[in-house]
């Protein structure tokens, strides 16, 4: 098991596509820090919840993460190189148990880069600015720590669907839709439902004082809901289907 | 122990019936050719053994027992389906290392394999810089990280140019000289009737044949076709030894004999003759009659 983990490792890290999406990850969190924490008024930045929600920006790696869990799935079936894959491992639940794991590492390493970047940029704007800091330790603490456990998530949450959507085009197109527009649509419109939707949860496991999102631990426990779902189904379709 | 077992394999896609009924056996040593026109299930055949498609009904096995219950399979059966199973952004070196590492095969044996297939010099490169005839070495090379004492390959001659088919001819013959095993498709007889000992044909899903190079050639027998000022005393003569000639002009085209023996009831009867062929590829045309002939 261990040597699988690491030929995923292996393979997530050699070729240029995790480095793109990481790439993406820090422009993208940098471009949303910079521009909300320059553009937005003093006494819009001066509230826990409002300070939460800048360093939350962090949070654009839950779609990075998603997306690169994705990948590790897809590209080896539209590639097919999961031919050679299951021939050297025919044990598929220990394929897909490696890509789960090798999937949150390169998670933690996603939130890592992106939490930890919206948190000290946030805050180094926040004092050029002579903004005090209205966040506690614990707070802080609860930010970095979920945010780093759901980003984390996110990623083991890619390889579930990708394992359930094999095709590349399909999985990635259903990712995006499902996090921007029926997630989003199901917060703006009916929160009961929407703050159970995977991002929503993620984004509570933050801390973020956004109305309607659960309480942190809850948030965490319906992310951990979907991942294990989106895992449990994605491994039976795959010990009963065939490889193409 | 035998290398493969084939009981009674199916598969049916819907309607499609795919593979029908498929028994063979393979003896550790040999070379066997498994040919049929494209779709007549050879892949699928192989995909059933190597365990990444369920047969519908009956078994296959390999090294005596199901594919998938082998626990390091690439150690004991090297296999290559397509020859463009790469990511394209990935090197040579980097897919066999992937691969290595879920087996617990060291680095190293990545180099090694490298060099068998003369791909040394590529191997740092991203694949989508590699010919065709590349990515056919470089699958081959993954196949035998394991040293593997079973070859199955799907139509490795695709897209090779002669000198790779002569290539693959010569390292077929070395792997198979120490008692290994191979099974290797494809839909040009031509292309490994030089290299295999025996030939599985099928077409439509069904065994068609199975049968030894030797037996094959003897049963396609030549068609010999003679060129004599006296057509006519050579045709009595041939009649007399049961043999039967077609006759057009002054030749004769003989089924079911080689040329020694056409001479020599030819110059027993004191026939002089001026020309003595065997006449186009034989064994081409007695695959195409065999993958024709059945269900059509």
């Amino acid at each position: 098991m261990i040597a699988q983990v690491k030929a995923e490792l292996l393979k997530v890290r050699s070729t240029r596509t995790t480095l793109g999406l990481v790439v993406g990850m820090i422009a993208l969190t940098l471009l949303i820090v910079v521009l909300s924490g320059l553009l937005t008024h003093a006494e819009g930045l001066s509230s826990k919840e409002d300070q939460l929600n800048l360093f939350g920006n962090g949070g654009v790696a839950l779609i990075f993460s998603a997306l690169a869990g994705v990948l590790l799935v897809t590209s080896e079936y539209r590639y097919g190189t999961i031919r050679p894959t299951f021939l050297f491992t025919p044990q598929r639940s220990r394929v897909l148990s490696a890509k789960f794991t090798a999937g949150l590492l390169a998670g933690l390493v996603f939130g890592a880069a992106a939490v930890g970047l919206a948190l000290g940029t946030g805050s180094l704007i926040l004092s050029a600015r002579g903004i005090p800091s209205a966040l506690d330790g614990g707070e802080i603490a609860l930010l970095v720590t979920g945010g780093l456990a759901g980003v984390a998530l996110r990623a083991a949450f890619g390889v579930g669907l990708g394992a359930i959507v094999r095709n590349q085009v399909g999985a990635v197109i259903g990712l995006l839709a499902w996090d921007f527009v029926i997630n989003g649509l199901l917060f703006g419109l009916a929160p009961s439902v929407g703050r159970f939707m995977p991002t929503t949860a993620a984004n509570a496991l933050m801390g973020l004082k956004t109305r309607h999102l659960l309480p942190p631990a809850a948030g965490g426990a319906v992310l951990l809901g979907w991942t294990l779902a989106l895992a449990l189904v994605g491994v039976a379709l795959t010990l009963r289907r065939d490889v193409p | 122990m035998t290398a493969v077992v084939a009981e009674s394999l199916t598969k049916r896609f819907g309607s499609v019936l795919a593979v029908d009924d498929l028994s063979f056996t393979l003896d550790p040593g040999t070379i066997t050719g498994f040919l049929g026109p494209n779709g007549a299930g050879k892949t699928t055949t192989l995909r059933m053994l190597l365990g990444l498609a369920a047969p519908t009904s009956g078994r296959a096995l390999v090294l005596g027992g199901p594919y998938a219950d082998l626990d390091r399979p690439a150690l004991s059966v090297g296999a290559v389906l397509e020859a463009t199973d790469f990511h394209p952004g990935r090197s040579g070196r980097d897919h066999l290392r992937t691969l290595g590492r879920a087996a617990g095969i060291p680095d190293s044996r990545a180099d090694d394999v490298l060099r068998t297939v003369e791909l040394q010099a590529a191997g740092r490169r991203r694949v989508k810089g590699y010919s065709l005839g590349m990515r056919q070495r470089l699958g081959l090379a993954a196949a035998l990280l394991g040293d593997p004492e079973l070859l199955i390959l799907d139509e490795p001659a695709n897209g090779l140019d002669p000198e790779g088919v002569r290539w693959l001819r010569d390292f077929l013959r070395a792997f198979a000289s120490d008692g290994r095993t191979v099974l290797v498709s494809s839909h040009v007889l031509a292309e490994v009737a030089q290299t295999v000992d025996q030939v599985l044909i099928i077409n439509r899903g069904r065994l068609v044949i199975e049968s030894s190079l030797r037996q094959l050639t003897t049963r396609v027998g030549g068609t010999v076709r003679v060129r004599t000022p006296w057509p006519g005393q050579l045709d009595e003569a041939l009649r007399r030894e049961h043999l039967d000639a077609t006759r057009a002009d002054n030749s004769l085209l003989v089924r079911g004999a080689d040329t020694e023996r056409v001479g020599e009831i030819a110059f027993a009867a004191g026939i002089p003759l001026h020309e003595l062929v065997t006449e186009g590829s034989s064994l081409e045309e007695i695959f195409l009659e065999l993958t024709s002939e059945t269900g059509s």
